[in-house]
């Protein structure tokens, strides 16, 4: 065999393993084989879980056991990342007063935001409402990924007070990302929150992921209250609690996306 | 005869509306099925926005949008929760009028392959 492996070479190896296998390695094998699962089979765990969970943005008063999210931080830590760098931590936030205070810096910035975007407050035809309007199509112009629809629409009810940032959650987790991580680690923090996410849905915990949490940045004081420092900055938050109702009874409908799919020489369009 | 109230964007429901056009910076899009609707006050306590409220007969109770409401964000809360899919976004997200949209199908709930 050569250094480096070729197709044949792995196939070869492949056969001797074959060849080698103990009765207990050919039982786990065919135990493997077993569980592959037919075409339009019906949801697994993870499946059921991922495909029924929705942000939550309304939760029980009652307070989360501690120990609940231990074990959701546990899933995130055992999330991928690149170099296996885990460029992570976070700040679990339990405490009514601080959330408040969080809560409260968040909605004064919102509040300053609108005021100096939201022409709608404005007669039309009033000068001010010209003067914003044209403030906030500069804005939208310059920097359309942060003044999209949705979330203008969440801060101007964040900031007449119909909307709370945190969603009133008894436990908010901040996550906080190492900036010297290898590659690209706002991924990585990405996929500790889905671990996050998810495992709280299979627990019967609902969350909500809170970008509006960023705006804490801007405010170092808090910021080194909770404790946030370098090389450490605040990438997400991630409120958690118990739903109100049973949101995850039925499933929604999404967008579908193209596949390009190669297969056998051939390039396939699928959605 | 199905009683459905369509609640629907001010301007063209066929996408968000832009924040800077100022001609669709208001927007409401939700739809209301009001004989699935019993009125189990639940949608009006999860939505996010405050934006549904009961109305009608103590016996007949009927969700709507409050009259001054401003901000749904189509984040299907509302119908999350309902137990009769009585209530929901009624425009799902379509950017057109933000960004044109790329390599984008139709809608579709779960599928099994
Ligand atoms: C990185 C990130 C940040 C988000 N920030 C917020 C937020 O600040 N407030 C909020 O209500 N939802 C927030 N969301 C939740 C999205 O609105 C939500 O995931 C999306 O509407 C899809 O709905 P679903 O999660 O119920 O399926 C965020 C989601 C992600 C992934
Ligand atoms: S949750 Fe459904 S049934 Fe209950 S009030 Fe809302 S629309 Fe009506
Ligand atoms: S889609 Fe969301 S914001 Fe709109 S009415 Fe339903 S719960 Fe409220």
């Amino acid at each position: 065999m050569s250094d480096t492996l070729e197709l044949d070479d792995l196939e070869e190896l492949e056969c001797e393993l074959e060849a080698a296998e103990t009765a207990h390695d050919r039982t786990l094998r065919r135990r493997a084989a077993a569980l592959e699962i037919e075409p339009g089979a019906d949801w697994n765990d993870v499946e059921h879980a991922m495909l029924t969970r929705r942000s939550i943005r309304k939760f029980k008063g009652r307070q989360v056991p501690a120990h609940m999210i231990r074990r959701i931080l546990e899933m995130g830590r055992f999330a991928p990342s690149q170099g296996n760098c885990q460029p992570w931590s976070f700040i679990v936030v339990r405490d009514k007063a601080m959330i408040a205070q969080m809560e409260a810096y968040c909605v004064a910035v919102c509040q300053g935001m609108t005021a100096s975007v939201d022409y709608t407050n404005y007669p039309e035809g009033s000068e001010q409402r010209a003067a914003i309007l044209a403030n906030t199509q500069a804005l939208n112009r310059a920097s359309p990924n942060s003044f999209h629809p949705v979330p203008m629409t969440a801060i101007k009810s964040i900031a007449n007070g119909r909307f709370a940032v945190f969603h009133r959650a008894p436990t908010v987790i901040l996550i906080l990302m190492d900036k010297r991580g290898v590659g690209v680690p706002a991924i990585d923090v990405g996929c500790v929150g889905s671990n996050i996410v998810l495992g709280a849905q299979s627990i019967g915990l609902g969350t909500c992921w809170i970008g509006f949490s960023k705006l804490l940045s801007s405010n170092t004081e808090l910021c080194e209250k909770l404790g946030i420092e370098e090389p450490f900055e605040l990438a997400e938050a991630i409120s958690v609690g118990y739903p109100i109702g049973n949101p995850t009874q039925q499933t929604i409908s999404r967008q579908t996306h193209q596949i390009t799919w190669w297969e056998n020489g051939e390039k396939q369009i699928l959605y | 005869m199905t009683a459905i109230t369509v609640e629907k964007a001010v301007v063209a429901a066929d996408h968000l509306p832009i924040w800077d056009d100022p001609h669709e910076a208001l927007y409401k899009q939700v739809t209301i099925e009001l004989d699935k609707c019993d009125g189990c006050k639940l949608c009006t306590v999860v939505c996010p926005a405050n934006l549904l409220e009961l109305y009608g007969p103590k016996d007949n109770l009927k969700v709507r949008l409050k009259a001054d409401v401003t901000g749904c964000m189509s984040c299907n809360n509302c119908y999350a929760v309902c137990a009769s899919r009585g209530v929901y976004a009624t425009e799902p997200y379509d950017f057109a009028g933000f960004y044109e949209q790329k390599n984008i199908g139709p809608f579709e709930f779960p599928r099994r392959f």
